[in-house]
């Protein structure tokens, strides 16, 4: 933690002087590019804010900053793929909370335009080495889905965790589309309640052909949605004078497979649904919020759908589950050759993304693919491994500069750049820090 | 002469009124069952002997009795007698509507729309949920006025079909909040409701889930500090009627409390324990409310025979054993919790009576009262011993209820309430050919169509229609 104060004076005095401000030549550093092993004493060239060289002799270029790293290591930026930070300040202060629009189908909203640059939130998710983030326009909490949520709750926005307007924040405006496969809800879930069982004080439950029923007709409602979209879009490719629809013209992407249905399923039933629901509309899906895929798995890996896991600091999700359940999944889903990736599906919890792969790799995930199922693997699923996920030419600079493994919980990120441009790594957290350390 | 007169008129007088008044006596009714396996619960069994009835009261028992010319004689050979059965927890003969919001209403008001309104209710202010309570002082789900004995109706459909299991008596109580009312003890048989009734209070019934009502108390340790501020007051308005009734002209007149006029000479309360740890607090609880406690809704009383004994606390056991709800959710897996006390609840029954607890048996939520019976076979099955399932089938309901001297056994003086069968009662092939309450003789007759059980209409459906 002092580290950051030593060094935070360097950077801003470095920034003030370089000309170019997303320019910069880092040396003497163990570079780790994730695409590829490590290198030792290597140096990282920015030039405009792009990598462009990486290796262990690299010359600085015309007059430019030169930034020693002696010791420390670098890194690509960490990407958390689902918080809804910027879109929620104060959970307890609706006025606070942009999530969860009302209604089942909102497709037509933007995660991304709602977000608040200012959020006191964004800086504590970055002190982790967090660069990116897929803002969700959902609520995302529950396994067991969220009835609140609607069904379709809109685009989720790919984003850099820096900039003055979300504009500047943007990666990528519609990055998926978020939906919740409906979940059979009988009420049920933790211990036998042994009072339930005597007649007289049972209070009335949901029986399983009542919940299933429900489940059932908003399937229904799924269909029916997609089905007027497709007449939408049909009618709109034959040029028919049709009245414009928003909710429909935001499905459009979705139904000619370019943009992925994030979709959340926890269990093996919502899961198999939604895959049998992906093959019969021929969409592209993510599965996001995968908690007990059972079975599914190798179908999952045979069609190459993608899996967004959330955090595994969670007991199982029944009693008689090994206590390591939620750790052990990742290494489960590589084994059978899915494509993962990490989320923390929180706010100001964000910050944990790097540990949630911890917790993988210390429960059998081999720990390059746990460093990439937050960096690479992110990228590659969200569709953006062109400019971001690993240190390569040619891409942005979104780097960390650490003295240790990232992973690591008591490893300090030195220094954070977003697309060449230093970062602050001054935060809600570091201000109260100082603030008692100097209590007399 | 004149005195003659009046002495032949006094005489005349006095042969009139003689002849009169032993009238009734001369229409002494005898019943004796003759021949039959008798099995008085008391006693050893005999193997073939006679019960003599005289007017509704066993007279005589025994392998020789003497039987009155006059006695109308039933040949019980091949048959066997039990003293009838005692559900001891039940809702028999009360009009069924007044239990459906207990069933139904979950926290909060979560009544479901379909809730059957078969009957009015007799008390409306029992069904109503109440304004919302703030404190003890609003007396929630408090109904300490109401009382079973008050409610009985002999119309009760149920009741024929519980005579045809062979059960005459029942522990009946109202069920609504969380102070319900006053049980009855009742015979299942009789043409008024006064006849009915051996015993208007029997106890008092305490629920700890909230219903009906809203606001406080919610919590189980708000419920349990209600009963207790409830016994206080009490306690605070007898000694305020007294001070008042010793000078009611200097000490101000205590303002009338018909929740506090319940509680007054309350012999028993009713407590829900199903696990080891309610046990606890509702031991306690008793003790803090100086009653004594019978446990009802006891799930896992494997785990407390022991420590039931060393508190000398009588249970009624639910014999509802927990099953898989039928139509659950095939992907639901089962915990192995739930299993474990799925296998072990039956076996509650020889665990309890190897310690020596009192305990007698509750139809709540089976379908027929003819369940009970089966539902004890299982537990006959492993290892509980027949007389000790009899036992609690009879007496031992009778001495919790303090009514040993009138009902639980085939002996003289006790009320002739009995069940005549075709074999042993716990058999699955063993028919009741018929039973005596208060000695009137109630042969099996067709039974009705029940309507759903409560509201709910779940359980084990199976059962139902089984005994018609």
């Amino acid at each position: 933690m002092r580290a950051i104060h030593r060094i935070l004076p360097v950077m801003l005095a470095a920034a003030a002087w370089g000309g170019e401000n997303d320019s910069f030549l880092l040396r003497n550093a163990t570079v780790h590019p994730v695409s590829g092993p490590a290198i030792q004493n290597a140096s990282v060239l920015v030039i405009d804010g792009r990598i462009a060289e990486v290796g262990p002799k690299v010359a600085p270029r015309g007059r430019i900053r030169v930034i020693d790293a002696r010791g420390l290591h670098v890194y690509p930026g960490l990407i958390d793929s689902g918080s809804p930070v910027g879109l929620a300040e104060i959970a307890s202060v609706r006025e606070t909370v942009d999530t969860g629009e009302i209604g089942d189908f909102n497709p037509q909203l933007r995660a991304l335009i709602a977000v608040n640059p200012s959020s006191e939130h964004i800086p504590v998710v970055r002190a982790n080495g967090i660069t990116t983030v897929l803002v969700t326009p959902g609520t995302t909490g529950g396994t067991r889905g969220a009835s609140t949520a609607g069904l379709i709750a809109g685009q989720a926005s790919l984003m850099h965790l820096d900039g003055w307007t979300w504009e500047e924040m943007e990666i990528r405006r519609s990055a998926a589309m978020q939906m919740t496969w409906p979940v059979i809800q009988t009420g049920r879930g933790g211990p036998p309640d042994l009072e339930s069982l005597l007649p007289g004080l049972a209070a009335r439950r949901v029986t399983f052909a009542e919940a299933r029923r429900n489940q059932q007709l908003q399937v229904q409602k799924i269909q029916d949605f997609f089905d007027a979209a497709r007449r939408y879009q049909k009618a709109k490719a034959a040029g028919e004078a049709i009245a414009p629809d928003l909710r429909y013209e935001a499905m459009i992407p979705v139904l000619e497979g370019k943009l992925p249905l994030m979709i959340m399923a926890a269990r093996e039933r919502e899961i198999r649904e939604a895959l049998d629901f992906a093959a019969r509309e021929q969409v592209k899906i993510v599965l996001a919020g995968v908690r007990r895929p059972g079975k599914t798995i190798d179908d999952i890996a045979k069609r190459n759908i993608p899996v967004v896991l959330g955090t595994p600091f969670v007991t199982p999700l029944e009693e008689d589950d090994p206590y390591d359940e939620p750790f052990t999944l990742a290494a489960q889903l590589h084994k059978a050759g899915v494509k993962f990736c990490f989320a923390s599906f929180n706010v100001q919890f964000a910050r944990n993304l790097p540990y949630e792969a911890a917790q993988a790799a210390a429960f059998g995930l081999p720990y390059d693919e746990a460093l990439k199922s937050v960096t690479l693997n992110a990228a590659e699923i969200w569709g953006v491994a062109g400019d971001y996920g690993s240190i390569d030419k040619g891409k942005y600079a979104d780097l960390i500069v650490t003295d240790g493994d990232p992973l690591e919980i008591r490893t300090q990120v030195k220094m954070m750049f977003i697309k060449g441009v230093p970062v602050d790594l001054e935060s809600r957290h570091t201000r109260l820090y100082k603030r008692y350390m100097a209590r007399p | 002469m004149r005195k003659n007169f009046l002495a032949a008129i006094t005489a005349a007088l006095m042969a009139v009124f003689i002849t009169w008044l032993p009238a009734p006596a001369e229409s002494v009714s005898w019943t004796a069952i003759r021949g039959a396996r008798i099995v008085p619960v008391n006693g050893p069994v005999i193997e073939k002997g006679t019960v003599l009835i005289r007017n509704g009261v066993i007279a005589a028992v025994g392998p020789q009795v003497d039987v009155p010319a006059s006695a109308w004689v039933i040949d019980g050979n091949g048959l066997t007698v039990y003293p009838g059965l005692i559900d001891a927890l039940s809702t028999w003969g009360l009009p069924q509507a007044a239990q459906a919001p207990a069933q139904t209403a979950g926290r909060g008001a979560q009544q479901p729309p379909q809730l059957p309104q078969q009957q009015q209710p007799q008390q409306p202010q029992a069904q109503q949920p109440q304004a919302r309570s703030r404190g003890p002082q609003d007396r929630p789900g408090t109904f300490t006025w109401v009382k079973a004995a008050d409610q009985v109706q002999p119309s009760d459909s149920r009741l024929a079909s519980a005579r045809n299991a062979g059960f005459t008596s029942a522990v009946t109580f109202p069920r609504q909040g969380i102070v319900a009312g006053h049980g009855a003890i009742i015979n299942l048989g009789g043409k008024t409701a006064g006849e009915m009734v051996v015993l208007p209070e029997a106890g008092l019934y305490l629920a700890l889930r909230p219903s009906g009502y809203t606001g406080f108390p919610s919590t189980p340790m708000g419920i349990m500090a209600y009963f207790r501020q409830l016994w206080l007051d009490a306690d605070h308005y007898r000694q305020a009627l007294a001070l008042y009734a010793a000078d009611p002209v200097n000490i101000p007149r205590p303002a009338h409390d018909r929740a506090l006029e319940g509680l007054m000479g309350v012999k028993r309360v009713l407590l829900p324990a199903p696990d080891p740890i309610q046990m606890e607090r509702m031991v306690k609880l008793a003790a803090d409310l100086k009653t004594p406690a019978v446990l009802y809704g006891v799930v896992r009383g494997y785990e407390m025979a022991e420590r039931l004994r060393a508190t000398g606390t009588p249970v009624i056991l639910n014999v509802r054993w927990p099953a898989r709800e039928p139509g659950a959710d095939p992907e639901q897996e089962e915990s192995y919790r739930e299993l474990r006390i799925r296998d072990l609840a039956p076996t509650s029954p020889a665990a309890l009576s190897a310690a020596g607890v009192k305990w007698a048996v509750s139809s709540d939520g089976l379908e027929t009262p003819r369940a009970v019976l089966r539902a004890l076979k299982q537990s006959i099955d492993r290892g509980l011993r027949r007389e000790d399932a009899l036992r609690a089938l009879t007496l031992s309901a009778a001495e919790i209820y303090g009514v040993a001297d009138r009902l639980g056994s085939i002996q003289p003086g006790k009320a002739a309430n009995l069940v005549v069968a075709t074999g042993d009662l716990f058999d699955d092939s063993t028919r009741v050919r018929m039973v005596f309450i208060d000695g009137v003789r109630y042969l099996p007759e067709p039974e009705l169509p029940q309507p759903p059980a409560g509201a709910s209409g779940r359980g084990p459906s199976s059962e139902r229609g089984e005994d018609q």
